[in-house]
């Protein structure tokens, strides 16, 4: 930043670079400095950097024209500096024509910008570890699950470590943990990882302060040592270098720190503190358990390739080696950016590039109307050239310099809409979410981007500068010299240009088809049928500490007596606690056996498993079928008992009676079916009407517990007297995520409404585009006519005829791109279909609406330059005759 | 006319009177202002440079650098001032000019 007297440095620079060739540069500089000094005593200092401004530019645009004489470094450069003066003047000469193309321009390189700027920070490198390509995460496969992330068993990650040592080495696991943390204030709980000793190396980042974990530290007993985040760190210690060493309470034992992560390290998945993934030495670990997620890093000289084939050779030892365990399951290698990734994000962000590509095509049909018709006046032009002897390359060479001009003058704009784009995106995302995508922080305006932004720019440029060069050199010359300039443009050009029209036409409609189907489903998903009520429910989570509630017993007391307290509370009906609510981020599942219904062991059913307290079903009103609810006489001890949703009754317990008939969890005891309840959606992206089992939480508790409250007033009011509520029970039991149910479920759909934003955004731009087009080739059309119009008028049509005329010509264009648009629409609203199952659901109806509004909009757009038709008056129209 | 004098026009004849009566001060700047303050005409930057390199060309004005100041990033100021072939074409369209309004005050006034 220059000193306050100084005007702005880049600007001062740039105008003594442009007044080079000026005798008196020197005179100019001088007193423009002293007229900003003035500026700045009598206005403020901002006003005089914009009047600096104002004025460089205008000396600048005045003084460079006299650039020419000391150019003279060869003919070609003097040739291309006519060229390009030429150029200038020539979009000077349409001025709001020429401002209309580079904003739309802009709007189509920027949005296919951000969007690269979203797939390279989402997708290509979401992790800037160092070498990060060399990172690789094997994965367990079973045939009926595409999870990647916590899928190998502990037992399985023990043996690769020791079979795969040479290939990847550092080979590291770990393992969601919800850390309770009590520090110097109030009790918090943050996310953490279990992780393996070389978890740090193996990904390239040593801690900053401290050390990482010692091999010594995996065995049970020895682990309790964590590492901080450096948010946390700074958050909840002060950034206090003296922490490395000192002990905290976590889960209510003390804790030693040994390390603070550097600066922006969260891996996994936001964690802010880890710990060792440890193993007891006196139990075999688990190898049905599959929570671990596994990463390490490439051998020296080993090929991505070569790994991979290692790992599935031994995923296929394994399940040999272990058939009981691991039948059916295989291994594979995933780079860490591919296994991370969620799986929804590609389908979701091709859609987006395909999307922005097609705004990019209907700005680019724009421009090439706008070069058309600049070529079509100067046919004749064109035509005494060629035939003077002047060569097609110098013809095409003005057009692609004339678009180069347009181009350059909208990068620096289009870089300005993926600024805003990406800030929009930034600015949607509920910072609780962030975590779950990685890389999304680091979505940004970078080196890459300005790359991609050029590499479009310039393949825009060429495109769209040479197509409409092609139609003149294709000219006939002697056709051209031959008529006197009434016909304007040859037939073939014209073709060129309705083509464009339905085109853009056909473009738009299905982005505003995709646009649609996303915004009805963020409409049914948030206020349409759930079966289930959100309103008035307000939600918090806790993680009970296996410390002060290590047992079922323990954890059944606390459960029961937080959920009197709640319940307690003025403003609330009743509360109750459960493991999963409809529409929370979180799941659990089971493999279930129906008594009486023999079954393949390795086809077990999976249904989700909801533990309930009694009044559940009265606090999310959702209706029981028949049967009884829960009660509090469903204790451990009693017989243990069940309900179905609706659809496990019909799926898996057919016949109309499923009371009284038993389902268990493999290898636990028979539980009897006391009642059905009514299905509810839980997740927007899940099937509808999924079987579910409902179990009383007294006899199978929960550490990690959600507690619904149905309240009378405003639920986010309740939030200190809630907190009041947890604190009575157990002051160093820290709670979550409290928040209206209304709040998760909006929430829930944050994905599919970005997809149904960003959709509708894209949409909207490509409509107005299209919009811009086709009254501006209605608009040239017309004039073309203007002398044929005014013989009609002449020998009697009246303004209705004409009108009539001119509308229908814009009808027929409007309906072959409806026609074309529909059969794009059906294919990309199947695609939607596919990518996101069970969400879009093709509607034939919005469709043909949609379409009907589209084509009424473009024969709209064509009524003002078909009024003007009609209004021609043949006097003047004929008078150059 | 003579065929020696120099013909200025209308902007021209108001430079040179603006530069004539800001003596020793003359140099682009307060030129500038005094046309909009006196004469009323507000014209560009860059159009006030290219007409006092015109009149310096015919030989109406000549110019002198100054000292180099701070306050100009070191840079001197350009002082014009009127010659005497200046001063002649002033007197010359004074004369062409006080020739043609004589005798229209009347009709003008009533106007």
């Amino acid at each position: 930043v220059s000193a306050p007297s100084e005007p702005p440095r880049v600007t001062e620079w740039l105008l003594a670079r442009a007044l080079a060739a000026t005798p008196f540069r020197d005179d100019i500089l001088g007193d423009l400095r002293e007229g900003y000094a003035d500026c700045c005593r009598r206005r403020s200092r901002i006003y005089a950097r914009w009047w600096y401004r104002a004025h460089a530019l205008r000396l600048a645009s005045r003084f460079a024209v006299r650039l020419r004489p000391t150019w003279k470094r060869g003919q070609a450069m003097d040739r291309f500096s006519i060229d390009l003066r030429f150029a200038v003047r020539s979009l000077r000469k349409r001025p709001w024509m020429s401002a209309a193309v580079i904003v739309t321009l802009a709007l189509g390189i920027g949005a296919n910008a951000a969007v690269f700027g979203a797939i390279d920070a989402l997708l290509l490198r979401p992790f800037g570890f160092p070498d990060a390509d060399r990172i690789v995460m094997p994965i367990e496969t079973t045939p009926d699950s595409n999870y990647r992330r916590g899928t190998v068993s502990p037992a399985n990650f023990l043996d690769w470590r020791r079979d795969l040592a040479g290939t990847i080495d550092e080979l590291s696991a770990c393992q969601w943990w919800d850390a309770n943390l009590v520090g110097r204030d109030e009790p918090e709980r943050v996310e953490g990882f279990r992780v393996s000793p070389t978890f740090f190396s193996a990904l390239g980042v040593p801690p900053r302060l401290g050390r990482g974990f010692r091999p010594e530290e995996e065995t049970r007993g020895n682990d309790a040592v964590v590492v901080l985040s450096d948010g946390l760190w700074k958050r909840r210690f002060g950034g206090d270098p003296s922490i490395v060493g000192q002990s905290v309470r976590i889960d209510g034992e003390f804790t030693k720190v040994v390390g603070v992560a550097p600066p922006g390290f969260d891996f996994p998945l936001g964690a802010e503190i880890w710990t060792p993934l440890s193993f007891d030495s006196a139990r075999a670990p688990s190898r049905t358990f599959h929570s671990l997620t596994v990463i390490g890093r490439l051998a020296s000289g080993v090929s991505l390739q070569d790994a991979a084939a290692r790992v599935e050779v031994d995923g296929q030892r394994l399940a040999r080696d272990f058939p009981d365990e691991n039948a059916r399951r295989g291994a594979r290698l995933y780079t860490l950016t591919g296994g991370m990734v969620d799986l929804g994000m590609g389908p979701i962000l091709s859609l987006w590039q395909a999307a922005a590509f097609f705004v990019l095509l209907i700005a680019g049909a724009n421009i090439v109307n706008l070069l058309l018709a600049r070529g079509s006046e100067r046919t004749r032009e064109m035509a005494v050239r060629l035939a003077l002897g002047c060569s097609h390359a110098r013809l095409i060479a003005e057009s692609l310099i004339e678009s180069a001009v347009l181009v350059v003058l909208a990068v620096p704009l289009s870089i300005a809409v993926a600024w805003g784009f990406l800030a929009a995106l930034h600015g949607y995302l509920p910072a609780r979410l962030v975590r779950f995508v990685s890389g999304w922080t680091s979505m940004a305006i970078n080196g890459r981007l300005l790359a991609i932004t050029l590499a479009v720019a310039a393949v825009t440029t060429i495109v769209f500068g040479v197509l409409p060069a092609l139609q003149f050199t294709r000219a006939d010359v002697s056709d051209a010299m031959k008529s006197d300039g009434r016909s304007g443009a040859a037939p073939g050009r014209q073709r060129l240009r309705r083509a464009l029209v339905v085109a853009e036409v056909a473009l738009v409609l299905p982005l505003l088809v995709a646009a649609m189907l996303g915004v009805r489903s963020v409409q049914t998903f948030m206020t349409g049928w759930q079966g289930y009520s959100p309103d008035g429910v307000l939600t918090v989570r806790a993680s009970l500490q296996k410390s002060a509630y290590p047992d079922d017993d323990a954890r059944r007391r606390v459960t029961r007596r937080l959920t009197d307290e709640l319940a307690a509370l003025p403003g609330v009906t009743r509360a109750v606690a459960t493991n999963v609510l409809p529409a929370s981020d979180s799941d659990e599942t089971t493999r279930i056996e129906i008594d009486g219904m023999p079954v393949d062991p390795n086809r077990r059913p999976v249904v989700p498993e909801r533990t309930v307290g009694d009044g559940y079903f009265d606090v999310l009103r959702i209706p029981l079928l028949s049967g009884r609810v829960f009660t509090s006489a469903d204790r451990p001890d009693a017989e243990p008992v069940a309900i179905v949703s609706a659809a496990f009754a019909e799926k898996y317990l057919p016949g109309g009676a499923a009371i009284g008939r038993r389902v268990r969890l493999v290898g636990k005891p028979w539980m009897t079916v006391v009642g059905v309840c009514g299905d509810v959606v839980h997740d927007w992206f899940d099937e509808r009407n999924v079987p579910t089992l409902y179990r009383p939480i007294a006899q199978e508790p929960h550490a990690d517990v959600i507690f619904a409250l149905r309240t009378e007033t405003t639920p986010s009011t309740l939030g200190p007297s809630v907190r009041r509520a947890f604190a009575k029970v157990d002051a160093s039991q820290p709670i979550f995520d409290m928040m209206p149910m209304t709040q998760m479920l909006q929430e829930n759909t944050v994905g599919l409404q970005f997809v149904a934003g960003v959709m509708g955004t894209f949409a909207g731009i490509a409509l107005l585009l299209a919009i811009v087009g086709l009254y501006a080739v209605m608009t040239y059309l017309v004039a073309q006519r203007v002398r044929e119009i005014g013989v009609r008028i002449a020998l009697g049509a009246t303004a209705a005829d004409v009108l009539r005329l001119a509308l229908g010509q814009a009808a027929r264009l409007t309906t072959a791109g409806v026609a074309i648009g529909l059969a794009l629409s059906l294919a990309l609203s199947r695609a939607m279909e596919a990518g996101l199952v069970g969400v879009i659901r093709t509607d034939p109806q919005t469709t043909l609406l949609l379409a009907v509004a589209l084509a009424a909009t473009g024969i709209a757009s064509s009524y003002l330059p078909a009024r003007r038709a009609a209004s021609v008056d043949p006097i003047v129209a004929l008078r150059t005759e | 006319l003579k065929s020696k004098d120099v013909y200025v026009g209308e902007l021209e004849q108001l430079i040179l009177l603006v530069v004539l009566r800001l003596e020793d001060e003359a140099y682009a700047n307060p030129i500038r202002e005094d046309l909009d303050r006196v004469a009323g005409r507000r014209i560009a930057r860059g159009a006030l440079y290219t007409a006092l390199e015109r009149l310096e060309q015919k030989g109406c004005l000549r110019s002198a650098m100054g000292e180099p100041l701070p306050e100009r990033g070191g840079r001197a100021r350009r002082y014009f001032a009127v010659t005497a072939s200046g001063l002649r074409a002033l007197r010359e369209s004074r004369r062409v000019l006080l020739g043609l309004w004589d005798g229209l005050e009347a009709k003008l006034e009533t106007r």
